[in-house]
């Protein structure tokens, strides 16, 4: 019986096979994954069932020194889509569609993206709430349409919001799509700014989802620190406003730069690189350049190098489109570029005779001049074979005392001082003041002066050099290195190290670090800064620098007009950059203002002419803001405005006593007994001497009188016209000297006003050419 | 008359006279108080045991599918558990039905299931593959027929000619034949991992039924060489997309084009990897929330393996070789050939499955398609294997009735 013999052994054989190498096989195979591999794998598995979520930290608000909001992060959202959901080409397409018009983008593209087997295609990033409803509403069409709620979602983000736009724009910076500083303050403080981004650990299922089962792990982002500046944003704003007219009055075409800093702790008020750029919109370029840069033509290829005038002939159509749009898109980088550059830090200039002070406080420092030293000017100075003109020349100054020669801003005398101080000592001075350092203000983009090198050693002179270095020619410093040197000329001597941000504070507004200031050494002496501080005042009432006075305030300062190697704008004329530094008050001094044109191209380039005015109107505007205390000389009591009390309803005699006392003469008109109305009306500006009329009678309030033409006189011929016509005259500009005349008022002659109108007439000076 | 005919009618008569003569005979009709009488208990035991596990582990393994995709978490328990009741229904039914008339149908059967396999070419294709006949929403895949069929077809044949399986014209040549022409078939779906089951299907039952070893090693090399031909010819080209990132599962990285391909092996990999001795605790797993897909079909045992751990997968192992001891007892009880071989056929089929099963979600044969019986979800073939076990059942029942 083998058939079944056989069977029977071969079926064992076969329940042998199956259960010891299959089963044997099958459960080595799972002891290995299981007990060998076991970590490894369930390490892979649970990193894929984790979701590690990003969750942005707010960045830091910047403020003012006011507490004023320069810069702040609004909740914006991103569009997220899970094309991996879609069905169908008719569910993608409604859907690339929808998008398209609700965040205006390109629907062909949307609907490639669609097309990924992805649960994750940003679409679109920093939406603002308006989109955002309108995608929650396609969220909930897809819900109702194809049950398909988890194709989109948004995710929280936020977006940089300036709510002064261009103010401050150079300082503050910008920041870029990641929420990173790009420039500015926003780029220096990036790492206080930003915060600690956090996390959310949750299990997830295999579309991304959240699992049934909790696990769940929160890693709180940490909100960014904010910023406290030192920079003032009515200070800021009123910079701002004048800068602006000046550089248009001027036709200024390569910007203008103004500096406000407190001389004894270096903190920065203000500062403005004009016109700077819209910061909400930072890559925008304005109507006027987009214009100049779609000009572009062969001529400009030609001019600017990108093709010589040979090659231009043989050019083919699409080799010139493409050079010309080469062209264009390097002059909107250019554009871009000169925009947010902070040209009060990163620009060098020859400081020109604003210098003067720091060579005269240099030479008083030294004990080189006294009271006897005598210079003497012809209108030029010879040295070697160079002649060096003084800006009267061909009449000259003739014998100066050091003071005179500040005053007078003479070139000649200059140069003899800076012979006496000597190269060594003209360079070590540069040094302790600051020039040859940077100033560490905590801004980007600070650049480096560059001061002469003789023969490969730095600092060392050549023969003519000190000559023109002692008028501030020939060497080149920053904006801000200038004012931090004439604050310590004020400030007792005390080099100080300028910045912007005062205070760090965490996100609930504690502060976690006040920024102290640090001094870095002491220059001058404090007498020799008590002498400067007084012919610098001396300078601004009677010098060169008196188109920067200001009455009551006690303004010290020096103009400066320097020539500039280049001829940046291509005109042929020579370019120049006016300014002028000074500081107030004069006998205790606070704070320092820098003014400064780069190519002033209207014809005016004296920095007396056209940085000092804008001095003035900063200055009138800005010192009182801050507080600073008016301390007015009898004279100028008498041009100062005042308000109108109130005299209405008073009886006329009542009425009469009480303007009296309050300093202002008295008109009466009509035959009342009562004051039925004044003008000025109560609260309105009036001269402190000036004529209050009051009314007794409805008819006498008809009267009117004519305004005269009070242009081209002195300020006591303008006070005698205004009281003989029975108006009353506000005085503004510049009027501390005697060769003031006014320029303009404010009511056109001829006009037909009421007795006791306040007319406001402007006064100015003749420039000094320094 | 054919062999087949008369063993059939031998049967009936049997039947007849037996359940005149006795008491106990008469309960072996078909009674609902009676349906346990002469079946085999141990291994009637064993398949409830592993369909009650089986289908609590398919519950467990689905439902996140079913809440995600089908919005009911219990889609697939509910269908899982009305085709195990009618399972059991028909699985009971067939161990009344006297096996031997399967002896007599064997060529029809074998017969209609080549014309499932070709019908089953012009249904419309299902992820690029012809395999599944419908009759309205309820399909069966012809190769759940052919496995059958041929199994069927080897016992009748070899029972048959027992005395000349040591020829090659008896023993080699219809095996062969059958194998051949079912595989040709199988490749116009295409249905590789069915291919490969039923070469071992017919391989072994060539081998019980007493062919000559030479037969089994030439064949060896001859499907060997086949292989390469179509490999060479290009038919292969599904196959290898299949095998593409075979035991590579681990190796990708997330750039590679096989990751995708190679997505649910590494996934239950990473199941089986989570489980570790013990296993995360029942309904524990992670790996189902849609990381593993399709947890509920092939690669249910991964998720088995993650929250029951090497234990609990071993023990269930264990009941499948008890299983599988016990139809090989129940089959060498069989008081005729053709019920040996059948129930041989029959139980190594299930052994066969289980093995390979394991062995595609462990990546260590390429990810092709073979289910894991009393557990992967489908009614089809739940209702096709308990009529299988049906069958072993009517072998035990009958070899128990003679001996009693």
């Amino acid at each position: 019986m083998g058939a079944t013999q056989r069977l029977r052994r071969r079926t064992v054989w076969l329940l042998i096979i199956i259960l010891a190498v299959g089963f044997g096989a099958v459960i080595t195979r799972l002891a290995y994954l299981q007990l060998v591999r076991g970590e490894d794998l369930q390490r892979r598995a649970v990193e894929q069932q984790l979701s590690d979520t990003t969750v942005s930290a707010k960045r830091g608000t910047i403020y003012d020194t006011n507490g004023k909001i320069l810069a702040q992060s609004a909740s914006v959202w991103r569009v997220v889509m899970a094309p991996a959901y879609f069905d169908n080409d008719e569910q993608r397409r409604f859907v690339a569609s929808r998008l398209a018009s609700i965040l205006d983008l390109d629907e062909e593209e949307l609907f490639e993206d669609t097309q990924q087997n992805t649960y994750y295609v940003s679409v679109k990033r920093k939406i603002e709430s308006e989109e955002k409803e309108q995608i929650l509403q396609l969220q909930n069409e897809l819900e109702e349409k194809y049950e398909k709620s988890s194709i989109l979602s948004l995710l929280d983000d936020y977006k940089r919001y300036y709510p002064y736009s261009q103010l401050a724009s150079s300082v503050i910076g910008f920041t870029g799509s990641d929420d990173q500083g790009l420039s500015g303050i926003e780029y220096q403080y990036d790492e206080y700014l930003t915060g600690t981004p956090g996390r959310i650990i949750a299990a997830q299922n295999g579309i991304q989802t959240d699992m049934p089962f909790d696990y769940n792990q929160n890693i709180d982002a940490v909100d960014g620190n904010s910023l406290v500046l030192t920079i003032d944003e009515t200070v800021q704003s009123i910079i701002e406003k004048y800068m602006k007219q000046g550089i248009a009055d001027n036709a200024v075409y390569n910007r203008g730069v103004c500096i406000i800093m407190e001389v004894h702790n270096g903190e920065v008020i203000g500062m403005a690189s004009v016109e700077g750029y819209d910061l909400n919109n930072p890559f925008e370029i304005s109507a006027e350049d987009q214009q100049e840069i779609a000009s572009i033509d062969l001529n400009y290829l030609i001019s600017n190098g990108y093709v010589t005038d040979e090659k231009a002939a043989t050019l083919s159509n699409e080799e010139l489109d493409e050079l010309i749009e080469t062209a264009r898109s390097e002059a909107e980088s250019a554009d871009l570029a000169r925009n947010w550059r902070n040209k009060a830090i990163s620009d060098t200039y020859y400081p020109g005779s604003v210098f003067k002070m720091i060579t005269l406080s240099m030479a008083l420092e030294e004990g080189v001049v006294d009271e006897d030293s005598r210079f003497g000017c012809s209108g030029a100075f010879q040295l070697y074979t160079d002649e060096i003109r003084c800006h009267v020349y061909p009449s000259g100054h003739g014998t100066q005392t050091y003071a005179e020669c500040l005053w007078n801003s003479c070139n000649p005398g200059f140069i003899q001082i800076g012979q006496l101080v000597g190269e060594e000592k003209f360079w070590d001075y540069y040094q302790a003041f600051g020039f040859s350092e940077k100033t560490g203000i905590d801004l980007p983009g600070e650049s480096d002066d560059q001061f002469f090198d003789w023969e490969g050693e730095e600092g060392a002179m050549g023969p003519t050099d000190l000559a023109v270095a002692s008028f501030g020619q020939n060497f080149s410093i920053t904006p801000i290195q200038m004012i931090t040197a004439c604050a310590a000329v004020a400030n007792g001597g005390e080099l100080v190290q300028p910045h912007v941000v005062k205070q760090i504070l965490d996100k609930d507004g504690n502060v976690i670090q006040n920024i102290s200031t640090d001094t870095k050494r002491q220059v001058i002496s404090t007498s020799v800064s008590d002498e400067m501080r007084e012919i610098l005042e001396e300078n601004a009432i009677h010098g060169s620098g008196k188109n920067g006075y200001i009455a009551g305030y006690r303004i010290a300062g020096k103009t400066g007009t320097s020539e500039k190697l280049v001829d940046s704008n291509g005109d042929g004329i020579k370019d120049y950059i006016a300014s002028y530094c000074g500081f107030a008050p004069a006998n205790d001094p606070q704070y320092a203002c820098l003014v400064f044109f780069d190519t002033p191209t209207s014809g005016n380039y004296y920095g007396s002419v056209v940085s000092a005015p804008v001095f003035t109107s900063i200055m009138s505007e800005v010192l009182p803001y801050l507080e600073v205390v008016a301390q007015y000389t009898d004279d100028e009591l008498a041009n100062i405005d005042t308000t109108a009390g109130s005299y209405t309803g008073l009886s006329v005699a009542d009425a009469t006593r009480q303007a009296n006392s309050d300093g202002f003469d008295v008109t009466i008109k009509g035959d009342g007994s009562t004051v039925l109305a004044q003008n000025p009306v109560t609260g309105a500006n009036i001269p402190m001497n000036g004529t209050i009329v009051l009314y007794t009678d409805e008819e006498s309030s008809t009267e009117k009188v004519t305004v005269p033409d009070m242009i081209g006189y002195s300020v006591s011929d303008v006070n005698y016209i205004a009281a003989s016509y029975g108006i009353n005259v506000s005085v503004t500009g510049t009027v501390s000297s005697t060769d003031s005349t006014s320029v303009s008022q404010s009511i056109e002659s001829g006009t037909e006003v009421a007795p006791g109108t306040v007319v406001t007439v402007t006064f100015s000076t003749g420039g000094i050419n320094d | 008359m054919s062999t087949s005919e008369q063993a059939a009618r031998r049967a009936r008569s049997y039947a007849r006279s037996s359940s005149s003569s006795s008491l106990r005979r008469q309960k072996t009709r078909f009674s609902l108080f009676s349906i346990g009488k002469g079946i085999d208990v141990p291994f009637v035991l064993l398949i409830f045991v592993l369909l009650a596990v089986g289908i609590t582990m398919m519950f467990s393994a689905s439902y996140p599918n079913a809440y995600y995709y089908q919005g009911d978490s219990y889609y697939y328990l509910k269908r899982q558990l009305l085709f195990a009741a009618i399972g059991i229904a028909i699985m009971f039914a067939v161990s009344f039905l006297d096996y031997h008339y399967y002896h007599r149908f064997a060529a029809v059967i074998l017969g209609a299931s080549y014309v499932a396999l070709v019908l089953v070419l012009f249904m419309p294709a299902v992820n690029g593959v012809h395999r599944w006949i419908g009759v309205g929403t309820f399909g069966i895949q012809a190769s759940e027929i052919s496995k059958f069929a041929i199994i069927l077809f080897l016992a009748h044949w070899g029972s048959r000619y027992y005395d000349r399986m040591d020829t090659f014209r008896y023993g080699v040549v219809p095996g062969l034949g059958v194998f051949a022409s079912t595989a040709l078939l199988l490749l116009l779906e295409p249905h590789y991992s069915c291919i490969v089951i039923i070469a071992l299907l017919t391989v072994i039952m060539l081998f019980v039924s007493g062919i000559r070893m030479k037969w089994i090693v030439i064949g060896g090399v001859g499907l060997a060489f086949i292989v390469i031909l179509l490999w060479v010819t290009g038919m292969l080209s599904y196959a290898m997309e299949r095998m593409e990132g075979w035991g590579q599962a681990l190796v990708v990285d997330r750039s590679s084009e096989l990751w995708d391909t190679t997505w649910q092996t590494r996934n239950s990999l990473y199941a089986i990897g989570s489980g570790g001795l013990f296993g995360l605790g029942l309904g524990q797993s992670r790996q189902k929330y849609l990381y593993l897909p399709e947890p509920q079909n092939d690669f249910i045992f991964a998720i088995v393996c993650e929250e029951l751990g090497l234990v609990g997968a071993v023990i269930i192992l264990l009941i499948f070789a008890l299983l599988v001891w016990r139809g090989v007892i129940i089959s060498l009880r069989a008081r005729d050939r053709f019920g040996k071989l059948l129930g041989i056929g029959l139980i190594a089929h299930i052994g066969l499955q289980v093995i390979l099963n394991i062995l595609v979600i462990t990546d260590w044969l390429p990810n092709t398609g073979i289910s894991l019986p009393f557990f992967s979800y489908g009614g089809s073939s739940l209702l096709m294997l308990m009529f299988e076990m049906g069958v072993v059942l009517s072998v035990s029942r009958s070899a128990n009735i003679e001996k009693s």
